[in-house]
């Protein structure tokens, strides 16, 4: 594969030409409620040019027969000359790298029978199933795969790695009468069939919390000081301030960069948010980006003030600033755009304890059943809260809706514990048409001064 | 090509359907004012589905070269065996009926003439301080069906569509609005006007921020605005909600579920539309089909595998979707949605549908943030509005922001005030606005 790549690349008339090529193996076992939705392994592969000439646009072509290739190199040098620039795109440099990644599988998933796949799903679906008091319908995922990527580019950059990914996702439906409430579990980790046991406990305690909410009250709505889990925080700062930090937002709107003007003050100086597509072991983690730029540790807000973004080549170069190893695409059918990797609120100090001791009354908000942000405002819908009362965690609540307006949320964040973790979920990040991009995101507790809550707006 | 497979899985002993998928896009983007790429994408592959031994096993595949098929039956058959009893039928051939779902103009269509579209677009909608964005995409694809008992479909569709966005930043105030034509066929100088307007009024109608108002009102739910409330409808209508006891309209079949004059269709005949087919992806003909018609349950969809599962002698309504890889599930074509005596589409289209007329106080909500989250399935809903009007004394007065919006969609479509003469097409969904009373509005 590797000559092949080469003697394309060596072939292409154009002035710059990178090419992906991806081979897919994947499997999937899914339950609905005691039956077996289904076992299916799947196969994917194909290939993905992208080309640039003096005084033109990208051309592109993306395609699944791999004896396209050759012809495929020309297509997009074809496209590109017919796209006249007056102003032309520059690419921000990259070193050129030869690079090899085959790491440790963690168990290859391809050497494990879809039958034994089938038995692990089964056993957390059975988990959840036995949960007595309620529990009327479950979903339960086992998804498996190993992606072969190969990338080349005309400056020098020679990719080969191999991708695992596993992820097990849970629902469980509780009913009693007209009221239904679900609890849902999801891991996901950027590694193989070793890591997929052990996660009883997991889906056994969301299937617990459903039946638990059927008899919890709605949270009643208004203004609290609220305490977001790492879990929900770590969805927070994805969705609220991570996709604005993506410099393809701003790189050509003069007054989206004076919103998004390093040296802004976002928040308190308790507030550090970075990404870091470099951090081990984590799902949104890889040693390059589909650009070729290794990934890095970026720090978006240091001490609450706006101090980087997240570029491709094209955006760093636009903006005078320096390639971050964004560039991504979630597959060979798709051009690689600025996308988060790991996306982190750093640690603070302290504990949970030390965080809500002082609230007399107030939200503790938990997990996330779904979030969106429509630039300044956003609305998250929490998996289940505790009210804080004195000091102290108290009654289960559910309908924990957290919506408001982005600037002046990150800016009542005034205290974050030291409890950082990484949530390794599954699902992934979507955006331009490409979903389910694979991101991690993490946090500490985090406390926001004060939040509309509201399960319901009683009007 | 598929009945090669067909035969090679018959030859082990299998029933089997396959779908073969091959789609060829063209397309061309225009970042803030500039062409910036144009881009190809040829895709094909393969998804069968076997009977083995009374169980179903599925497969699928983007290798599709002759030797790459046995691995593929292999797959299937590998599947099945882990897989559930389940009296599968697949149906025999029978006639399709005629749709239109190819034009030349569109097939034939060369990069300069989408250029030439995109430059027109992106011309009419610039403005100082506004970053506008323009994507055409044209789309030429095949797809054939076929199965072991005799079955077999084979069309071609194509497709384009023109998507605009518009970005306004003030401040910290960002404001966005997009909109997009899509159809088997070029638009026409009307659709591209029309495109153009609809954007453009709504921007305007937007530079203006007026307080929301409070209360119980009447909200006039355009047809983008619409999706909250139709969501859990579309939901409840399929019949695997029904098969899993989480649909609301579950044995309300010849009930009176919704106001007398509301009805929902879902039509793969009609012509031209993303969703039109002669056949479904499972071999089972298009018909077109009522699903609330006069207010009234009338139908609910199924595909093959959720008829056989269901208890009481389902059939296919020819609603099977699938695509390369999973196996096939319930998806529905075009849907037609209704209101009786509403207004006939007017020459030019009028946000809002002239609906704001006759309100003293209300809102006009064209997106909301959050649709699909939490328990649509019950029909209750509670969004942040993402860009909604407010209407004082029969008026649009500016853009409301910092406002929610909440109700239970079954409530409110048991009376619905009215609907717009802007009965449109977006994607493969018609509507035109709709006036709901009593909608919860909240400021936040």
């Amino acid at each position: 594969m590797r000559d092949r790549l080469s003697d394309a690349l060596r072939r292409s008339p154009a002035q710059y030409t990178e090419i992906r090529v991806e081979r897919t193996w994947a499997s999937q076992v899914s339950f609905r409620g005691p039956r077996l939705e289904t076992a299916t392994a799947s196969e994917d592969q194909g290939g993905f040019v992208r080309v640039l000439n003096p005084g033109c646009g990208w051309g592109i072509a993306a395609f699944t027969s791999l004896e396209q290739l050759p012809a495929m190199v020309v297509r997009a040098h074809e496209l590109s000359r017919a796209v006249r620039l007056d102003e032309p795109i520059t690419l921000a440099a990259v070193p050129p790298t030869e690079s090899d990644v085959v790491p440790d599988l963690d168990g290859d998933v391809r050497g494990v029978s879809l039958a034994e796949k089938k038995r692990l799903i089964e056993g957390y679906n059975g988990l959840m199933l036995g949960v007595s008091g309620g529990i009327v319908d479950t979903q339960a995922v086992y998804r498996d795969e190993i992606t072969e990527y190969w990338y080349v580019n005309s400056e020098g950059v020679a990719l080969h790695e191999l991708r695992p990914e596993i992820t097990l996702s849970g629902t469980a439906t509780a009913r009693h009468d007209g009221t239904i409430e679900k609890g849902l579990e999801s891991i996901g980790l950027r590694r193989g069939w070793k890591s997929a046991a052990g996660h009883e406990k997991g889906f056994r305690d969301v299937a617990e919390r459903a039946v638990q909410l059927l008899d919890a009250p709605s949270v009643a709505g208004g203004t609290y000081p609220v305490v977001l889990d790492p879990e929900l925080a770590g969805v927070f700062i994805h969705e609220a301030f991570g996709h604005l930090s993506e410099a393809d937002f701003v790189y050509e709107n003069p007054q989206a960069r004076e919103m998004m003007t390093l040296g802004r003050r976002f928040g308190r100086p308790v507030l550090t948010v970075g990404d870091n597509g470099a951090a081990a072991g984590l799902r949104g983690t890889l040693p390059f980006d589909d650009e070729g730029t290794p990934t890095q540790d970026t720090v978006l807000i240091k001490e609450g003030v706006l101090v980087g973004r997240l570029h491709s080549r094209e955006t760093a170069a636009r903006m005078g600033e320096r390639p971050t190893g964004n560039a991504r695409a979630i597959s060979f059918r798709h051009p690689p755009i600025v996308r988060m990797t790991n996306t982190y609120i750093a640690n603070g100090k302290g504990t949970f304890d030390d965080l809500i001791g002082d609230i007399k009354l107030g939200v503790y908000a938990c997990g996330a059943f779904g979030g969106q942000t429509m630039l300044e405002n956003f609305s998250f819908t929490a998996a289940y809260g505790r009210m804080i009362r004195d000091g102290k965690p108290a009654e289960l609540v559910k309908d924990v809706v957290l919506a408001g307006n982005l600037f002046q949320t990150l800016d009542r964040i005034e205290r974050i514990a030291g409890d950082f973790r990484w949530n390794q979920m599954g699902g992934g990040c979507g955006k331009g048409g490409q979903f389910p991009l694979p991101v991690t995101e993490g946090a500490p507790h985090v406390r926001i001064e004060e939040a509309l809550v509201g399960g319901d707006v009683a009007a | 090509m598929i009945s090669g497979l067909i035969d090679l899985v018959r030859s082990r002993g299998f029933q089997a359907d396959a779908l073969r998928r091959r789609a060829d896009t063209t397309s061309i983007s225009f970042e803030s004012g500039r062409l910036k790429a144009a881009a190809v994408s040829e895709q094909a592959g393969i998804n069968l589905r076997v009977v083995k031994d009374g169980r179903v096993g599925i497969a699928g595949t983007t290798a599709t070269g002759d030797a790459e098929l046995e691995s593929l039956a292999d797959r299937a058959a590998a599947s099945a065996d882990l897989g559930e009893a389940l009296a599968l039928t697949f149906p025999r051939n029978a006639p399709h009926p005629p749709v239109v779902t190819f034009f030349d103009a569109v097939a034939d269509v060369s990069l300069d003439a989408l250029t030439d579209i995109g430059r027109e677009v992106m011309g009419r909608l610039a403005r100082d301080g506004v970053q506008v964005n323009v994507t055409i995409e044209r789309e030429v694809a095949e797809t054939e069906v076929a199965n072991t008992a005799g079955a077999i479909g084979a069309y071609i569709t194509t497709g384009l569509t023109v998507a605009a966005d518009l970005t306004r930043i003030a401040g910290d105030d960002v404001l966005m609005v997009y909109d997009y034509y899509t159809g088997c066929g070029m638009p026409s100088a009307t659709d591209l006007d029309a495109l153009v307007a609809s954007i453009l009024t709504r921007l305007e109608l937007a530079l203006r921020v007026v307080p929301p108002p409070e209360g119980a009102l009447p909200v006039v739910f355009t047809p983008q605005g619409l999706s909250a409330i139709l969501l859990p409808v579309e939901q409840a209508l399929s019949g695997k909600s029904v098969l899993q006891g989480i649909s609301p309209l579950a044995g309300k079949k010849g009930q009176q579920a919704f106001d007398i004059r509301f009805s929902i269709t879902d039509d793969p005949v009609v012509s031209g539309r993303p969703g039109s087919r002669p056949v479904d992806d499972e071999g089972v003909p298009s018909a077109a089909l009522p699903l609330v018609a006069g207010g009234v349950v009338r139908n609910f969809v199924y595909d093959l595998e959720t008829a056989a599962r269901a208890d009481h002698g389902a059939q296919s309504t020819g609603h099977g979707a699938r695509g390369i890889f999973g196996k096939p599930h319930i998806g529905y074509s075009n849907l037609v949605v209704g209101v009786a005596d509403g207004p006939p589409p007017g020459e030019t289209r009028v946000f809002a549908g002239g609906l704001a007329a006759g309100i003293s106080d209300g809102l006009v909500v064209d997106d909301l943030i959050g649709v699909g989250q939490g328990n649509v399935s019950g029909g209750a809903f509670s969004h942040p509005v993402a860009l909604a009007y407010r209407i004082e004394k029969g008026e649009i007065t500016g853009r409301v922001k910092d406002a929610a919006v909440a109700g239970n969609a079954y409530d409110l479509l048991q009376k619905i005030g009215g609907a717009g003469n802007d009965g449109r097409w977006l994607s493969s969904r018609w509507s035109p606005s709709l006036l709901l009373e009593g909608v919860s509005v909240a400021r936040r």
